[in-house]
């Protein structure tokens, strides 16, 4: 038999073989490097979180959001964002069927109402935990986030009313200083001459101030004048019982508002007044600090930024804080609980970044950064948040607001005179306050 | 063709046993298990891609089925104007761009939208209002309410709506941007807003919604890495697309629904569309076929392994088999040509009794006839150069020797010449009983009364110096021997003894019976034979039946009749010493029924 033998066949069939298993070998690589990081995200923790952001600074809080979760592994972060309009009627329709997120946003003013029946937690213990000092936020805001001496929520920011102006109209009509500063004198003749001489500077489709007919601005200015005033600023009486701000000063105050819509210094009609200002249809706009962000990206506009001028006698500006709270669950995990802590505390602490949108950084020591130092305007009304004007604490505030706000809008469509629009508003809510 | 074939089949017939076995055995081995192997594994393929195909097809419907609920909710959604008739009248009234709504239509509008807002999903970016003639009321995202919006401008979104008898449309997705600056993506739902008294259009409600609801309806589902999800409407444009998804060139041609293989830029790809009746969009799913496949290669490498091991293995046993099945035929062959080149002993070992082995069993039969028959025809052989012999004897005439020898017998006596006369009368008797009517057997008296004859002239010739004893057992005069056994014997024991001039001349003739045989023995005390020349001789007596009998002295002739008549046991054996004389020992059979 030649050439026909059985090493040669061996041989054959050794060699088959191996080739058969270095195909297997070489075909069967998995990479499962992708499905390794997307698995470790999935176990995080995941936070949801509402907020109530329609001014424009939602963008700032988005970002914020995405640097917090690539920061954090094991904490996933989901931001709901919603329209304050709606926003608390939501919170609560979520709160009462047990279907509350882990982290909301809650304005100062606002947390009463939660803070009833237990519906957001009692942060000293988690905040024990996890190492979170108290005595680093801002005192006035820290207090309205206290009750009975325990904290309910975590202050993010503060955010008080100031004088947004524009440069340009300003110049035009003379009023603006050498630092670009708004020139005022002092009194409800001062302002309103200031106003006057712009409206006489601009074209006739400028509005010199412009505050939104309807809606809760004509409130925020109403009770900032009020509290400016020596001795205003109540609300209520001493025991709660009864709303007093049917009074003199608050009158004062008011008729001073009405004033400016009367005389067309406020143009009646104005849907969106950060619209206007924006447009560059406005020469002044008195609104919460957050628009500073939105406005800051419009290269059009030329305008400057101050606290909201003192018309009598002390400094004050209705001011309002973004706290974050736990709303109360059934069943939240230790684990959830520091991580929201956590989630919490971060924000606080990343102020600087919170600034950009407008708002003053709730942690005094922020204030003092080269971060915060380093952008424009901000400083201009950091000092604001030392004269601030809160709300008083009640479970009801919100809705009395509420009934305030209707009165307003009907003073100023006219339906009703500034004596008449505090006298039912206090009505109004002596009424609900004895039920 | 033919020719080729029947070369083939010359080549296998041609081919050595063992490797037609092999080739056989890896033919039936690797044939059947490949075409199986690759039988099944295409099978298997197209059943796999089958199902992927439908179960696509199903996770596709699921996905638009989903959609599908939500889009109406959305739809009822934008219903809820007719269940406010403030803002049908609002929608109604004749206005100016921008101008101002009263404290009451701000109420209405707003309750309206929040209304809307909050019983809709938290997915709701804008609703906007817009009346026939003039009214608006428009809420983007982060932005207060605008009255400034007005019908009219070829918007798409009016050209689609309009004319739809109230049904919705749903609007791809777009840019809005708030008064903020900030943009952002949408899609809408437009209805016609009509009114039951009159019949007319009143205006017409548009919800934006953001596609991160429907993106997430969508990024439930997963069609495998390398997948495309994305929806188009009925125009073909891109509504909307699953995040991180690869994105393929746009497939066209696709009916209601249903999967289809597409082949593009040299990419197969599989395609499971869904068309929605609520909103016209289509849903489509796009997943290149190698992924698919790819769990399918784990398969068919798994069976091309275990296939090639298997293969391998029984090739590897075939291989062995055939060997072992044909090594004894091999063996048969190679003992077949030593057989061819004359070696006869030669045996095949059977060791089974399969046809191999009775094929072996039978060989060893053959070789040993065939050795048999060689001697056969060996003895043939000799029988006829007997015979040869006889012939030659016979062609001289036997008579006339007779005659002549009676004549000289006579002349003698005439004369008185007794020895002449005793000679011729014996030699006469030493003829006729050498080469006339000679018989193959005759007894033992006819054999010594030769001896004696031939003595008696050998005494003559020798002058008495030849001493011949006779020593014989009565009883075996009528034993049947063969002719001329004895006198060669004698001849050669006077050759050997007298003629070498040594001895006294002695030969001693004694027959007796010893263990049945009858023994024949022949003495002399002649030179006698060197231990050399004895063993020598006593070599050439052994090989006797190799000599061919062509050659030898009287004593070979003798020993060599021996044996050939009665067997290899009897024959001729030397006994001698030098200068002692030799002894010649004759041995047969004895049979006494030859007396006659």
């Amino acid at each position: 038999m030649k050439g026909l033998s059985y090493r040669s066949f061996i041989k054959v069939g050794f060699t088959l073989g191996i080739a058969a298993s270095l195909i297997l070998t070489g075909c069967s690589h998995n990479n499962n490097n992708e499905a390794a990081s997307a698995e470790r995200k999935a176990s995080a923790i995941q936070l949801n979180y509402w907020t109530p952001f329609s001014g424009g600074d939602n963008l700032f809080m988005t970002e914020m959001v995405d640097e917090f979760n690539q920061e954090h592994e094991d904490i996933q972060v989901v931001q709901m964002n919603s329209r304050l309009d709606d926003y608390y009627s939501r919170l609560r329709t979520a709160i009462l069927s047990g279907n509350a997120p882990d982290v909301a946003i809650i304005h100062a003013s606002s947390l009463p109402q939660f803070v009833q029946n237990g519906y957001i937690e009692d942060l000293s213990r988690p905040a024990q935990e996890i190492g979170l000092d108290w005595n680093v936020y801002n005192k006035a805001i820290m207090k309205a986030a206290l009750f009975q001496d325990k904290p309910y929520a975590v202050p993010l920011d503060t955010h008080v009313l100031v004088m947004y102006y524009n440069k340009t109209f300003l110049e035009q009509a003379g009023v603006l200083d050498a630092a670009g500063k708004p020139v005022i004198s002092k009194g409800e003749a001062g302002f309103t001459k200031f106003l006057q001489t712009i409206k006489q500077a601009v074209p006739s489709d400028v509005a010199p101030l412009a505050q939104p007919s309807t809606r809760i601005d004509s409130v925020w200015l109403w009770w900032s004048l009020y509290n400016q005033i020596q001795g205003g600023g109540q609300f209520y009486n001493q025991k709660g019982s009864q709303a007093v701000f049917n009074n003199p000063a608050a009158l004062k105050a008011l008729r001073y508002v009405d004033g400016l819509y009367k005389s067309k210094l406020i143009p009646p009609n104005i849907p969106d007044a950060f619209k206007l200002f924006n447009e560059g249809k406005a020469a002044v706009l008195i609104t919460g600090v957050w628009a500073t962000g939105a406005l800051e990206k419009n290269d059009q506009l030329n305008f400057g930024v101050v606290p909201l001028p003192t018309i009598y006698d002390k400094p004050a500006a209705w001011a309002d804080s973004h706290t974050l709270a736990i709303p109360t669950q059934h069943e939240m995990s230790a684990e959830k609980r520091e991580a929201a802590m956590v989630f919490m505390k971060w924000l606080a602490e990343h102020g600087a970044k919170w600034a950009e949108a407008g708002h003053v950084p709730s942690e005094s020591a922020i204030l003092d950064t080269e971060a915060f130092k380093a952008l424009n305007y901000r400083s201009d009304y950091a000092a604001a948040a030392n004269a601030v004007a809160l709300w008083p604490k009640n479970t009801k505030q919100h809705s009395f607001i509420e009934d305030i706000i209707k009165q307003f809008e009907r003073m100023n469509y006219g339906q009703e005179s500034p004596e008449q629009a505090l006298q039912k508003a206090q009505n109004q809510i002596n009424l609900e306050l004895s039920k | 063709m033919i020719k080729l074939l029947g070369r083939l089949q010359q080549w296998f017939k041609n081919l050595a046993l063992a490797r037609k076995l092999i080739l056989v055995n890896v033919l039936l081995i690797v044939v059947p298990l490949s075409v199986i192997g690759a039988y099944s594994f295409s099978l298997f393929a197209s059943k796999m891609e089958e199902q992927v195909g439908k179960y696509q097809l199903q996770m596709l419907k699921q996905v638009t089925l989903n959609i599908d609920t939500y889009m109406n909710e959305l739809n009822r959604l934008s219903l809820m104007p007719y269940q406010y008739q403030e803002i049908l009248d609002f929608l109604s009234t004749t206005r100016k761009s921008g101008e101002p709504l009263s404290l009451q239509e701000i109420d209405d509008l707003n309750n309206f939208v929040s209304k809307v807002f909050l019983n809709g999903r938290v997915d709701i970016m804008g609703i906007s209002l817009f009346g026939e003639h003039g009214a608006s009321y428009v809420v983007l995202p982060e932005s207060q309410y605008m009255t400034t919006y007005q019908l009219g401008g070829n918007t798409e979104w009016l050209e689609k709506a309009k004319g739809r008898f109230g049904q919705p449309t749903f609007i791809t997705t777009h840019d809005v941007s708030s008064t903020s600056g900030t943009v952002y993506q949408v899609f809408s739902i437009a209805r016609e807003l009509r009114s039951f008294d009159s019949g007319d259009t009143i205006g017409y409600i548009v919800i934006d919604i953001d596609p991160a609801a429907v993106r997430k309806l969508m990024s439930q589902v997963s069609l495998g890495s390398k997948e495309s999800l994305y929806m188009t409407d009925s125009a073909g444009d891109l509504v909307l697309r699953k995040e991180k998804t690869a994105i393929y060139p746009p497939i066209e041609g696709l009916s209601e629904e249903g999967v289809s293989h597409h082949k593009v830029d040299g990419r197969s790809l599989l395609v499971a569309h869904v068309s929605s009746e609520v909103t016209g969009w289509t849903t489509i799913g796009v997943v290149p076929i190698s992924e698919l496949m790819k769990d399918s290669l784990v398969v068919r490498n798994s069976i091309i392994l275990i296939g090639g091991i298997c293969i391998g293995l029984a090739v590897l046993l075939s291989v062995f088999i055939a060997f072992r099945i044909t090594s004894p035929l091999r063996m048969l062959r190679s003992l077949m040509r030593k057989v061819e080149r004359g070696d006869l002993k030669v045996s095949f070992p059977v060791t089974q009794w399969d046809e191999v082995g009775q094929l072996g069993n039978a060989f060893n039969m053959m070789v040993s006839h065939l050795s048999e028959l060689g001697y056969r025809l060996y003895e043939t052989e000799i029988r006829e150069k007997d015979a040869e012999i006889a012939a030659l004897q016979s062609k001289i005439n036997p008579h006339f020797l007779y005659n002549t020898l009676g004549s000289i017998s006579m002349y003698a006596e005439v004369e008185g010449n007794r020895e002449v006369v005793k000679m011729t009368n014996n030699l006469s008797r030493l003829l006729r009983y050498s080469l006339s009517g000679r018989k193959d057997i005759v007894t033992l008296r006819d054999e010594l009364d030769h001896v004696q004859g031939y003595m008696t002239i050998q005494k003559m010739r020798y002058e008495d110096r030849i001493d011949f004893r006779l020593e014989v057992d009565e009883s075996l005069y009528g034993c049947p021997v063969i002719p001329l056994m004895i006198q060669p014997i004698v001849e050669n024991a006077i050759n050997h003894g007298l003629d070498k001039g040594i001895g006294e001349g002695r030969i001693q003739l004694s027959c007796y019976q010893e263990q049945g045989m009858l023994m024949i023995v022949i003495e002399d005390d002649g030179i006698g034979m060197t231990s050399e020349q004895l063993n020598a001789m006593r070599e050439r007596l052994n090989k006797i039946h190799d000599l061919g009998g062509t050659s030898g002295n009287g004593l070979m002739n003798v020993h060599r009749r021996i044996r050939l008549h009665y067997g290899e046991q009897y024959g001729l054996q030397l006994e001698s010493m030098p200068f002692q004389g030799l002894k010649v020992i004759l041995t047969m059979p004895i049979a006494y029924s030859m007396t006659g």
